[in-house]
């Protein structure tokens, strides 16, 4: 565990422990009935140890954590189910199977199962991204491209070839993601002619050689790889001091555009903004193509009328009344079927004072209900 | 009574339109209690259908639906969000209809990058391996046999917002903020387990996390959040986890990016060196005006928004003098909001809000104002929050001198709606045109 794991923040106000962290001052202080109890986070936040049995405004069982060495309720895999689904692939190779493919293959598995979505030539399309735009070590130089002060200038080209820090990440989405409509299809030689292809178009070079329409990819070409953007991230993640480097990036809010206050201050209240500040509207009428519509009325939705199973009307809903007398097709019916059906559709859907229901309880419509009757009066379907 | 009456059509727009008209004589002429003045309510002078007939059996719905006169409350989505035919692509929560701060499971945004996979419980397993002496791989019933832990959170795509770094696009809060939703989650703490497994923990740096979706969906966690707050989840609201939220089970880093709480959950892997998963690099990284990107963006910072009025339901119906509540939503993924302020002209000045409910750390917090109309006013409503790690949310200019306007994720600036004059409310920005250095 980390060193800010071991000491905990306590004090009696939520300002005094913000105080306290924005010095960078971790220690104990008074214990006060209304604690509040946190501690730094490798994210820049905060986070609320368990203590006396509560984090934050959670109890939580102290058994849990005394008895949690012993609970252990799955098994251990066995070392095939192990190989089955350990499939990941890593920068320094880690997970990487032997294997090659060439650019030519490559070519033709694209236009047979990738083209129909990410274009010719990996140019995108229907709404599925781009692969490539070009030369991919001329586009990286468009990654400082911001259209903060001209909005009509060139924004930054983020495809695989100019943004991807690591060759790997695509060997092993092709691999696990790729076809989308049918992953985990290809083999390991077709993904290695599908990267080798992906290359071709980005205009890559590896050692020194370039990636041409000739070019057979295999497992050690591909760990020689170096991406044009590869130090294009921050904080750096790599090596033993990684998690570190994370940590410090987030203690610092300036990296990530945040802002924290300093101990004990009331933010701004009033002049809280520049003079220069302008009331910045929709353009051209903005994206309103939502799906449904938008609405918040509280109406009928129209209805389509599906017909119904007249039986099963009957099982379900008529039947606990409708056995024994008036039953389906019984001859109990000619008597008020002499009076006209439009008589008996009525009592029917509006309900008699001897005790039928308005439809028999059903929200079923008035034509639906008509089958009902036709079947009960009858005994058959039509 | 008039029985016969109660079929008849009851337009409550002409009734509404007719006591409108009517108050206003009354305002101008002689008594407000006259009640001559107004005309009686169909809805209480007649019987309404419902009330003279059978309702449903309890048979009938074995599990309860909404009214079907809340059908236009649903997950919208629009074509610039339509990858992969709706299969790499987002539902955003109408977080205008939102009520308290709880999600309800059908309205939860939805987001996949392979489509929501429907896993069967049975062969559902879960494997745990890398960096510990003893891996294990569970079955769902097994996991679920450890002890529980129930807590309430929001999980928040970190492209909430992300469309409008240049300018305002949606005049909708639906849109604009709806990429987020709150439930209460019930799981195992990831912690709780790895006590079982014995976990190297001089050399464990890193965990993947993995589903079993079409996308195999990956993302690389430190190990800090593991042992801290990390859960691994099977309930959501009291009940199962709906398929879109990655039934059965799906991992649940409170406060941190939506995409990295993997849903269809397979397989926890600890390593001493980061794994570079497409979701971490080619999107999910924010790119600065320097042309570098910040990677491993985790926790969604400090935010809030007014959710009433929206531009969908507005205050087009309100008379002068009417007092309102002002509504709206903080959340922070970093700690737990202590104050929200809200601003009645853009953010120049502000004045404190009042937070209502339960506040809880990394959830959703309600906060309200109350706000006397006047007919005609015209009002810039900024909201404002802070939490307790001591974030606020900074100005556009201030957050795009240091992000730029290329970032796409983690935009938290305030945001402002317009209340016009007749009432009607409008997504708008304050800022200043060409940015500011140094704001």
């Amino acid at each position: 565990m980390l060193n800010l794991n071991r000491k905990f923040l306590v004090t009696a106000s939520t300002a005094a422990a913000v105080a306290l962290l924005t010095t960078g001052c971790f220690g104990e202080t008074d214990t006060a009935k209304q604690s509040t109890i946190t501690k730094a986070s490798i994210d820049g936040g905060i986070s609320y140890p368990v203590v006396n049995n509560k984090t934050s405004a959670y109890y939580v069982n102290p058994q849990v954590a005394a008895m949690a060495p012993k609970i252990y309720h799955g098994r251990v895999p066995t070392a095939n189910e192990l190989k089955a689904w350990d499939k990941d692939v890593m920068p320094d190779g880690t997970g990487l199977p032997e294997g090659s493919g060439s650019v030519e293959d490559g070519e033709e598995l694209y236009e047979a199962k990738c083209v129909m979505c990410h274009g010719d030539f990996g140019s995108g399309g229907g709404g599925y991204p781009s692969l490539s735009k070009g030369n991919a070590y001329e586009l990286q130089e468009t990654l400082t491209n911001n259209r903060w002060h001209d909005p009509e200038a060139d924004g930054p080209v983020r495809v695989f070839g100019s943004y991807w820090p690591k060759v790997s990440t695509l060997w092993w989405y092709i691999k696990d993601g790729m076809p989308h409509p049918a992953s985990k299809t290809l083999n390991d030689d077709e993904v290695y002619a599908l990267t080798a292809y992906i290359l071709n178009i980005n205009e890559f070079e590896i050692d020194g050689e370039e990636v041409d329409d000739e070019y057979v990819l295999d497992r050690e070409k591909m760990l020689k790889v170096v991406m044009p953007n590869v130090d294009g991230f921050e904080p750096s993640i790599d090596g033993p001091n990684g998690l570190e480097n994370v940590r410090t990036y987030y203690a610092n809010p300036k990296n990530f555009g945040a802002i924290k206050l300093a101990p004990g201050t009331t933010p701004c209240m009033e002049n809280c903004q520049e003079d220069s500040v302008v009331i910045t509207r929709i353009q051209n009428g903005g994206i309103k193509d939502f799906l449904p519509p938008m609405s918040d009325e509280r109406d009928l939705p129209q209805e389509k009328e599906v017909a119904v199973d007249p039986v099963k009307v009957y099982d379900e809903t008529c039947a606990m009344c409708h056995s024994s007398y008036l039953s389906p097709g019984s001859a109990e019916w000619s008597g008020y079927l002499s009076r006209g059906m439009d008589q008996v559709y009525a009592n029917a859907i509006h309900g008699t004072d001897g005790g039928m229901p308005a439809k028999g309880g059903t929200s079923l419509s008035d034509k639906n209900f008509k089958t009902v009757v036709d079947y009960i009066t009858t005994g058959k379907t039509k | 009574m008039d029985n016969n009456k109660s079929n008849q059509t009851i337009d409550r727009r002409d009734f509404f339109r007719k006591t409108a008209a009517l108050s206003v004589t009354a305002i101008a002429g002689t008594s407000l209690i006259s009640s001559n003045a107004k005309a009686d309510d169909p809805a209480i002078m007649h019987h309404p259908s419902w009330g003279q007939k059978w309702g449903d059996p309890v048979t009938k719905n074995r599990y309860g639906m909404p009214s079907k006169y809340e059908h236009n409350v649903l997950r919208r989505n629009t074509k610039l969000l339509a990858s992969g035919n709706y299969r790499a692509s987002i539902a955003v929560t109408p977080i205008q209809e939102s009520m308290g701060i709880i999600t309800p499971n059908g309205l939860f945004f939805s987001r996949s990058h392979g489509g929501v996979a429907h896993v069967d419980p049975n062969e559902y397993r879960l494997m745990i391996h890398g960096l510990v002496e003893k891996p294990i791989v569970l079955t769902l019933e097994q996991l679920k046999k450890y002890p529980s832990v129930t807590r309430t959170h929001f999980i928040e795509c970190p492209a909430n917002g992300g469309q409008e770094w240049r300018g305002p696009q949606f005049n909708s809060i639906q849109f604009a903020k709806g990429f987020m939703s709150c439930a209460e989650w019930t799981g195992v703490y990831v912690k709780t387990i790895l006590e079982d497994l014995g976990l190297d923990k001089e050399k464990a740096k890193w965990m993947l996390t993995e589903g079993s979706d079409n996308s195999e969906m990956g993302r690389t966690v430190p190990i800090d959040k593991v042992l801290d707050d990390a859960m691994i989840v099977w309930g959501q609201n009291g009940e199962a986890l709906r398929p879109e939220q990655g039934y059965p089970v799906r991992l649940l880093l409170p406060g941190w990016e939506g995409n990295l709480c993997v849903k269809w959950l397979k397989r926890l892997e600890f390593s001493s060196e980061p794994w570079y998963c497409k979701e971490e690099t080619s999107k999910y990284t924010a790119l600065k005006p320097s042309g570098k990107a910040i990677q491993h963006f985790y926790a969604n910072e400090v935010n809030s928004t007014v959710t009433s009025p929206s531009p969908e339901i507005d205050w087009t119906h309100l008379e002068d003098g009417d007092i309102i509540e002002i509504e709206g939503l903080a959340w922070s993924g970093m700690g737990t909001i202590t104050r929200v302020d809200l601003s009645f002209d853009g953010g120049k000045t502000y004045t404190n809000a009042k937070l209502k409910g339960l506040v809880l750390p990394k959830a959703w917090t309600r906060w309200s104002f109350m706000h006397t109309y006047k007919k005609g006013e015209q009002l810039l409503l900024t909201s404002r929050a802070m939490d307790d790690a001591g974030y606020i949310q900074p100005t556009i200019d201030q957050e795009v001198s240091v992000m730029g306007v290329e970032s796409v994720y983690h935009r938290n600036a305030v945001e402002t709606w317009e209340v016009t004059a007749t009432g009607e409310v409008n997504h708008v920005q304050m800022r200043t045109p060409g940015g500011v250095k140094n704001a």
